[in-house]
């Protein structure tokens, strides 16, 4: 695709400067001064853009290296007649030929000037500057020229700077925020936050190295918008105009700085102290002066200056020419030896990079290294340059992990199964197993398969340890399938001795917990896990260690302590963001979704669900978009956006079955037909999904489900809720208990205190349907003084809510809009039955009363609403909600 | 922006509420705080332009996620502050009295993530308000 239109940013101050000196008719030019790509050309552009807008004539005059061969060759198009006649003496007169230009001109643009860009103008030659001087001095044009940092400056221009006659700006390298805004203007969007940085990091504010970079990736495809936002789904490539740029920059090197730039371009950064003894005197700081390399003595390393130069130049460099340089500098820390850990990578990454075949051995030592860094990409492409026949156990291992974490699960499931069949230790061969297992159940979606697996391998094992750590696999396949009743029947079996094995038990075993409603304990075990993971370091076959925290945010929230759970989600999303562990993001995204929708925060939860939607789809982890896309159908239901809810929910129908958080999926469907006024629909998917969490062991997701079951329909499920509250140690649970309790009772102090309970857990919109049912119990009552109060408070609390619709807040509608004529009690209780979709001979036998009655109810609530049909009711009500 | 940046603008902007006009109010204080000599350009009473500022305001919260939709309101706006004689230097005032607006008034709740998604999202709207201003404004006699 290409883009629009590139826009300028950042830069209306100097346009200013330009529309001033233009429009005063005193100054003779303007002079634009910056470094290459800063942006200058564009600048003069636009300001002759803007010139013609407002009615001046303009030109265009620009330097090269041909026109600069031929006097007058670049102005060619201000000449009247071409070069003019010569003179008597057989010579061109060049001050009549001047004088004849500016009279021409004169009269061609009637007395204006004549707005001319004289772009890069150090390569005019001097006859065209010397003619450009006089028209600009006589105001015949009003120059504005280009000037490269470092170039000299034409005679020209200082003698009309001197005598005070041109403008002059300096450009610099945008802002942060200015490359943000200028990306988000450009791609007509948001942009992933991972890839904002990427851009920031490879243009450094450079505005033309952003807009090539930019090109690149939209036309290599490592750009692309999915959902209304940008990602970055590939490495930025490097364009030919790039290329180009960056050679201008670096051209002109003598050979020995050039072969310091390209060792830094390959291997930076490198230490101070072999550059020194390397390159010869003097190269280093004439590098450093000239602004293209940045040396920090106190690290004694020394880098490019511009990542970009390194791209770059990378990118050019001949395939042999970078071979060497690379062999050479393999060779140079092996020969050195002393150097462990990540120098190894370097040398196998060199020797890769070289097109060399690495010592198998080195790429798998460096593989390993790799993946301790969470560097799958380089672990993939380390453990494919191993040719098959070479590829061990252990290279299956690493190479089938680093498949299922780049998402690549049939590959994984391929090169894990073949290495099941290669000789191994009994340590190895588990961690194939659970590995293979973690392929199946998340990237294929099979848990009977992860299952099967599991069972082989502890038919198999024979160490203690070892056969612990399969029982803790077994019960996390059996929580992350929905089963969280038999992961903790299972658990039981393991006594957790083994600290690798207590990792792993704790990942599977605090969000059994958490759903079973035993927070306290799923909190103590996910940050328990977390130091046992963290104090293990960091091993293949597990988890990333963050997952850990991302169920302690899911304890947390169960709980009801949705602030903290807040709090410790947007800390750990902001750091496996820049680390780019794309579970770990989805699940921070679904599990700040599931928060905010809890706060009533329905907009926010909306957006974070779509978030985890579309990186779970580019990351292709089937079960977490489906439940991130149940959650986005349920987030627009709540919204009151049936359409939309019902359209999330056909996406989802394409993504394959997946069992964890089963239940919780079913939310959505149910609040789909609510927004859809199926009301019958809605309450059986309710009490359907129910019943499924009630026969897994989902106890906080089913105390969830009967509470909107009541929300949405009015159903009394009190006493269950009540059991639930009694065998959870959640705040939530207990507070939505205490909020059926009092609704089925109309008892308006009861609501009021149900109300206060959910407010203080930060549940705004379960808060403010408290206080309107409040309201409904005081008036009903006939307490109108405490009917208002509570009302208003319902109004107040419903603001936070970001635009929340669902029948729960219908009653503030009702008093908005009868404001004038207040519907009587009954009325409003058989108006906000009839808004949900219920038929009146439903609402005649909820209510005690005869069909008859209702429907005359039903007349005079219309009269005062000014509607005249059910379908009129439910408009009225949803607008002025 | 990020999406996650455009919800933290829009919900931080939601959790105002009630304290909208005490925004406003502060906004305009730390303007003329700032730069005193910005007073003449607005009316002496002030209160018809807050109520006017804190509705723009608004409408232009609630579009941040739509681009188009936004740019018609920047535009418009930028244009329209021409005849107000507001300068581009003006707008790094303005951001900045804004964004210590909505530190006074949201306390605790403007954290730095927060600030740097007001930032960026007043960047975006300065630019565009900026080049609706420069096609509306002739250059010269």
């Amino acid at each position: 695709m290409t883009l629009p239109r590139w826009p300028i940013v950042g830069r209306r101050p100097e346009l200013e400067v330009f529309e001033r000196a233009l429009g005063s008719g005193e100054r003779a030019g303007l002079v634009i001064y910056g470094r290459a790509g800063v942006g200058k050309t564009r600048l003069a552009d636009e300001c002759a853009d803007q010139a013609a807008a407002s009615g001046h004539p303009t030109q265009r005059v620009a330097g090269s290296r041909t026109t600069a061969l031929l006097p007058l060759g670049a102005v060619a198009a201000l000449l009247p007649e071409g070069l003019g006649g010569l003179g008597p003496d057989g010579q061109v007169n060049a001050v009549a030929l001047f004088e004849q230009t500016r009279q021409a001109l004169r009269e061609r643009h009637r007395g204006r000037p004549l707005v001319t860009v004289a772009d890069d103008v150090a390569l005019l030659d001097a006859a065209s500057l010397a003619l450009l001087g006089y028209l600009a001095a006589q105001q015949a044009i009003f120059l504005i020229a280009t000037v490269r940092t470092g170039e000299p400056v034409p005679d020209l221009l200082t003698d009309l700077w001197r005598d005070g006659r041109l403008e002059r700006v300096d450009l610099h390298d945008l802002s942060r925020a200015h490359v943000d805004t200028l990306l988000h203007l450009a791609l007509g969007g948001p942009i992933e936050a991972g890839a904002g940085r990427e851009f920031w990091e490879a243009s450094r504010g450079n505005p033309l190295y952003l807009h090539e970079l930019t090109l690149g990736a939209l036309d290599s495809g490592a750009l692309v918008e999915r959902s209304g936002v940008w990602h970055l789904e590939d490495f930025l490539p490097a364009t030919s105009r790039l290329l180009d740029l960056v050679e201008q920059r670096i051209g002109g090197l003598s050979a020995e700085a050039r072969s310091v730039v390209e060792l830094l371009a390959l291997c930076q950064p490198v230490d101070l102290g072999y550059l020194e003894t390397a390159a010869p005197a003097g190269v280093l700081e004439s590098l450093e002066r000239a602004g293209l390399v940045t040396i920090a003595v106190a690290e004694g390393q020394v880098r490019l200056a511009h990542p970009m130069h390194a791209r770059v130049v990378r990118a050019a460099m001949p395939r042999l020419r970078a071979r060497a340089l690379l062999l050479a500098q393999a060779e140079r820390l092996e020969a050195a030896g002393s150097v462990p850990g990540p120098a190894e990578l370097q040398i196998a990454v060199w020797r890769l990079d070289a097109g060399g075949e690495p010592d198998p051995a080195v790429l798998v030592r460096g593989a390993h290294l790799a993946r301790y860094a969470h560097d799958f990409r380089m672990v993939r492409r380390l453990m494919e340059a191993v040719p098959g026949e070479e590829l061990d156990a252990v290279g299956a291992l690493l190479l089938g992990e680093a498949l299922y974490e780049l998402g690549v699960f049939d590959a994984s499931e391929r090169v894990l199964a073949r290495g099941q069949e290669l000789p191994s230790s009994e340590h190895i061969a588990l961690l194939l197993a659970v590995t293979r297992a973690k392929n199946a159940l998340w990237g294929l979606c099979q848990p009977d398969k992860a299952l099967a697996i599991n069972a082989a391998a502890r038919a198999a094992v024979t160490s203690a340890p070892l056969a612990e750590e399969l029982v803790a696999d077994e019960a996390s396949v059996l929580t992350f399938s929905g089963q969280p009743d038999r992961a903790l029947a299972v658990l039981g079996r393991s006594t957790g001795s083994d600290q690798r094995a207590r990792a792993v038990r704790a990942i599977a075993g605090a969000v059994a917990l958490a759903s079973a409603g035993r927070t306290a304990e799923a909190l103590a075990l996910a940050r328990a896990g977390h130091a046992d993971h963290v104090a293990l370091g960091d091993e293949p076959g597990i988890a990333h260690p963050a997952m850990h925290v991302v169920n302690q945010v899911f304890a947390l929230t169960e709980a009801g302590r949705l602030a903290e759970a807040e709090q410790v989600a947007r800390a750990g999303a902001e750091i496996v963001a820049s680390q780019r562990v794309p579970i770990a993001q989805i699940w921070f995204a679904i599990n700040l979704g599931r928060v905010t929708i809890l706060q009533g925060r329905v907009a926010t939860a909306r957006r974070f669900y779509a978030e985890a939607a579309g990186l779970a789809q580019s990351s292709r982890f089937a079960g977490s978009r489906r439940v991130a896309l149940s959650g986005l159908a349920l987030a627009h239901a709540m919204l009151g956006e049936p359409d939309a809810a019902a359209q999330a929910l056909a996406e989802r129908a394409g993504v394959p079955p997946f069992g964890f958080l089963g239940p919780e999926q079913r939310l959505a469907d149910a609040w789909a037909a609510s927004a859809a006024r199926r009301p019958a629909e809605a309450a059986e998917a309710f009490r359907a999904a129910a019943a499924e969490a009630a026969a897994t062991g989902h106890r906080v997701t089913e105390s969830w489900l009967l509470h909107d079951l009541m929300r949405t329909s009015g159903e009394d499920a009190a006493a269950r809720l009540q059991e639930l509250a009694d065998a959870c140690d959640s705040q939530l649970v207990s507070a939505r208990a205490r909020h059926a309790a009092a609704d089925r009772a109309r008892d308006g102090a009861a609501l009021t205190g149900a109300a206060d309970d959910l407010e203080s857990l930060g549940a705004m919109l379960l808060a403010a349907e408290a206080a309107g049912g409040a309201a409904g119990a005081f008036g009903r009552a006939g307490d109108r003084r405490a009917a208002t109060a509570a009302l208003r408070r319902s109004t107040a609390l419903a603001a936070a809510c970001e635009g929340a619709n669902t029948p729960g807040l219908l009653h503030l509608a009702t008093v908005n809009a009868a404001a004038a004529d207040p519907l009587s009690g009954r009325e409003r209780e058989v108006v906000l039955l009839a808004a949900t979709g219920m038929a009146s001979k439903d609402i005649a036998e909820r209510l005690y009363l005869s069909v008859r009655t209702v429907n005359n109810h039903l007349q005079h609530a219309y009269a005062k609403l000014g509607v005249t049909s059910r379908a009129g009711l439910t408009q009225a009500l949803g607008s002025t909600l | 922006m990020t999406p996650e940046q455009i919800t933290l603008v829009q919900s931080s902007f939601e959790r105002l509420g009630p304290d909208l006009p005490a925004l406003t109010a502060a906004f305009y204080q730390e303007v003329f705080r700032r730069d005193p000599a910005l007073r003449p350009l607005f009316p002496s009473d002030m209160a018809e332009l807050r109520v006017k500022f804190a509705q723009k305001l608004t409408e232009i919260v609630r579009s941040m996620p739509q681009l188009a939709e936004l740019l018609t309101h920047t535009r418009a706006l930028g244009a329209r502050h021409v005849g107000y004689g507001v300068r581009a230097a003006d707008y790094q005032t303005i951001g900045d009295a804004l964004i210590a607006a909505l530190a006074a008034v949201l306390g605790e709740r403007f954290d730095a993530q927060t600030r740097e998604a007001w930032v960026l999202a007043y960047n975006i709207v300065a630019e565009t308000m900026l080049e609706g201003a420069a096609a509306a404004r002739p250059i010269g006699s």
